[in-house]
């Protein structure tokens, strides 16, 4: 009899739990919701509030471009997503599911160090013993750091690489590292300085191009109504202040 | 009412829901993507090796260490002999990224004991050391807790009775306690080695992520999983962890069920 008691309260608490969930996701037509980069986390809550349609509400989803994307091609819905590059978007558009796109903001790789850092330049990364944190060949922060390597003088590309302790999955665990004095120097974008503490940017020689990487919002076929207008608005200049303002540039 | 047939189609349900899952994991891959790639990639033995190698030092570690550190604290009636084996589940909630940090802010170029170790010309974190300190300190807890069960359920009568009869401490030991604790030892060594071989959170944090160095197999799954390769290839070279730690486990298995029979 104890044991059937436990089965029926296991079942409805099972059911309960379901219950909230499902009702957690409800439908309302004024919500949108909108995937979005982590390193766009932090400026976006301004932006809503800049835009602030008579109504309109959002369910926010951060992560990763390339796990949003991922999860955008196993069907999740949204409306829309604003992705940290062009290249998540290519694969979405692969999977049918865009129904417009439009790049917005640029960001520009630099070099984060301590502050009390004796490091002043590119060159000083390749003094022995440095321990420098790069994203991970296939992540696009990653993949930018390498291409502005590679514009480098050959030999001091190398001695850089040599100098790589960790490649990190994504651009925030590079930064935490040199916020947490385990590097000494670290390759990450423009804007993910506000989120530091105790580091200063070093700027990349105009010599390497300027790396940029590009933001681009694309409205999910069959999305609701409201997305066009709000990745029309980040196009706008009110948003591109905004955008500015937190070390973005614009896409041109 | 006849309650029976829910008895057969709950637990059916259950095992369901661990199996399927599984067999979703390895059907995407081959259908998806390209395990044989994987198979035949060099970045992958690399990391594969590595996880082989840091989870078996992390489980031996585990059980020289760990073991009379359960077996003190099991024999002790001391409260701090309590107090130091709940401490010692802690790890065992945490998330493994906090534990990273903890591990982090003792032993990280910055952390409390990081100019002292400097000194020493240590340096401990972004190094292999490092990958086996963290799956250590999330790893070890399972086998400790397990022993630690094993060693307090065990009646303590029978080690008298081995003394009485002249045996020596370290042959009761040998004779008597370890053959009656067994299985809990072994079950305890199962979990902590395939606790580190999964082990990500901890290692990102406190090892950081460098192929051949400190890039175990999960943190070659979430490089995977965040580059273009996408979900396709991290779950071809997930299916290869898989594939290894089930051969791995069957001969754990094997091991200690023979080791039921110990003498």
């Amino acid at each position: 009899m104890i044991v059937r008691r436990v089965v029926v309260a296991i079942l409805v608490g099972l059911t309960t739990t379901v219950a909230l969930l499902t009702s957690a996701c409800s439908n309302d037509e004024m919500q949108l919701r909108i995937f979005v980069a982590s390193s766009l986390q932090d400026v976006l809550p301004e932006l809503l509030d800049a835009y602030a349609a008579d109504g309109q509400t959002f369910v926010t989803q951060y992560g990763g471009s390339q796990v949003l994307a991922t999860q955008i091609e196993l069907g999740a819905e949204l409306d829309l997503f604003l992705a940290a590059n062009l290249e998540q978007m290519t694969r979405i558009q692969a999977a049918g599911r865009v129904q417009r796109s439009t790049v917005f903001a640029a960001n520009r790789l630099v070099i984060v160090v301590a502050n009390d850092s004796p490091i002043t330049s590119i060159e000083d990364l390749a003094q022995p013993g440095t321990r420098i944190a790069i994203g991970a060949p296939d992540v696009p922060v990653g993949a930018l750091t390498r291409t502005a390597l590679d514009a480098l003088d050959p030999e001091l590309a190398a001695a850089i690489l040599e100098n790589v302790a960790t490649e990190d999955p994504n651009v925030r665990v590079a930064l935490s590292r040199v916020e947490l004095g385990e590097a000494d120097a670290a390759f990450v974008y423009r804007t993910d300085l506000a989120a530091v503490r105790h580091g200063r940017a070093i700027e990349l020689p105009p010599s390497l191009g300027v790396p940029v990487n590009l933001y681009i919002g694309a409205v999910i076929e069959g999305g609701r109504p409201g997305a066009e207008a709000l990745l029309d608005f980040l196009a706008s200049d009110a948003a591109q202040a905004i955008f500015a303002n937190a070390g973005f540039q614009a896409a041109e | 009412m006849n309650a029976r047939p829910l008895w057969v189609v709950l637990p059916a349900l259950f095992g369901a829901f661990f199996l399927l899952p599984l067999l979703g994991l390895v059907w995407f891959a081959l259908t998806d993507g390209d395990v044989a790639a994987e198979f035949g990639d060099g970045a992958t033995w690399n990391a594969l090796r590595l996880s082989l190698l840091t989870a078996t030092l992390t489980l031996v570690l585990s059980l020289l260490l760990g073991t009379p550190l359960a077996y003190l604290l099991a024999s002790s009636q001391a409260t701090w002999a309590r107090l130091a084996a709940t401490l010692l589940d802690l790890p065992l909630v945490l998330p493994p990224v906090v534990s990273g940090i903890a591990l982090l802010t003792v032993f990280g170029r910055r952390g409390y004991l990081g100019d002292p170790l400097a000194e020493a010309g240590i340096t401990l974190s972004l190094t292999t050391t490092a990958v086996v300190m963290a799956q250590l300190f999330v790893a070890a807890p399972y086998y400790i807790r397990a022993a630690y069960a094993g060693f307090s359920a065990m009646d303590p009568r029978f080690q008298g009775v081995a003394y009485t009869l002249g045996l020596s401490p370290w042959r009761t030991f040998r004779s008597v306690t370890l053959p009656l604790v067994w299985p809990a030892l072994a079950g305890g060594a199962v979990l902590c080695w395939t606790r580190a071989l999964g082990e990500l959170g901890a290692t990102l944090l406190f090892a950081g992520s460098l192929p051949g160095r400190t890039q175990t197999m999960p943190l070659a799954i979430l490089s995977a999983f965040e580059s273009s390769a996408g979900l396709a290839g991290a779950v071809s070279i997930s299916v290869v962890l898989v594939a290894f730690a089930l051969a791995f486990m069957v001969l754990l298995h094997r091991m200690t069920t023979a080791g039921g029979a110990y003498r």
